[in-house]
């Protein structure tokens, strides 16, 4: 009883946040929020006995890539520029749009989705995870380390002042 | 044991959440956020399947989509910085250089 108490206090919490994310005008607020955000569904994870992968949810999203965003934001200094309303017809288009997209899916979702759970437990610790990801996954793996760093020279060229272009 | 449709329903939302951030915003941080918030309920579907099924792929794949969800928010935020250097503002209309 109490994982359900649990499952829709964070499930709460993070669809709360998420809105405050995409409804507040500061970019700040908006990206604490979504910290907050993905608190709650590292907790998700544990529930979903995924305990190393709500680990990885809080240090590598929690920790660097939020990080990541509020350096850039404070860096650009957002807060002084008031952001202008879109039109009102993508507005109406978005809200409308999205809205019955969302509603349609969690329609279907619940009238079709409804799953028997397996029994037995479900092994997925760190240990099951590094054993799969370096024996089937050992390709893609490298191919993830070369598409970082691929990543970290663009990001650094993109960003460099240095770089004369005319 | 929390059903996997109920997990599965409050992926939906948070995706549809994220659609509405992108479609309605011209912040492009805002943006960029909202698109981090789809990448998470995707990842929540994925760990949701890997529960249900019984298999490991789908805790793979979120390894996978972590990586590529931080190598894109660092070439993104690079391309918000050099067009902030460029523009004074990172409001995504004002990038019209190649609009026809």
């Amino acid at each position: 009883m109490i994982t359900y108490a649990v499952f829709f206090f964070f499930a709460a919490i993070a669809v709360i946040f998420a809105l405050v994310v995409i409804l507040h005008r500061n970019p700040v607020v908006g990206a604490l929020s979504l910290v907050a955000s993905f608190f709650a569904l590292a907790v998700m994870y544990v529930l979903l006995e995924a305990p190393f992968l709500a680990a990885l949810q809080v240090i590598v999203y929690a920790g660097a890539i939020m990080v990541l965003f509020l350096f850039v934001i404070m860096l650009l200094n957002l807060q002084r520029q008031p952001e202008e309303p879109t039109r009102p017809i993508q507005q109406f288009l978005g809200y409308v749009g999205s809205s019955a997209f969302g509603i349609g899916l969690v329609y279907y979702l619940s009238k079709y989705a409804v799953m028997e759970l397996p029994s037995g437990p479900f092994l997925a610790d760190a240990r099951a995870i590094g054993v799969k990801l370096f024996e089937v996954y050992i390709f893609p793996f490298e191919a993830v380390s070369i598409l970082l760093l691929a990543a970290i020279v663009g990001a650094l060229v993109l960003s460099g002042r240095g770089v004369q272009t005319s | 044991m929390i059903p996997t449709q109920w997990f599965l329903i409050l992926s939906a939302i948070l995706f549809t959440i994220g659609v509405c951030g992108v479609l309605t915003r011209k912040n492009g941080i805002t943006i960029f956020m909202s698109i981090e918030l789809m990448v998470n309920a995707v990842n929540l579907t994925f760990l949701a399947y890997a529960r249900q099924f019984h298999q490991l792929h789908g805790l793979i794949f979120v390894f996978f989509v972590m990586a590529i969800a931080a190598a894109e928010a660092a070439v993104g935020l690079a391309i918000f910085i050099s067009l902030f250097h460029h523009r004074e503002t990172i409001d995504v209309d004002e990038a019209n250089l190649m609009r026809w």
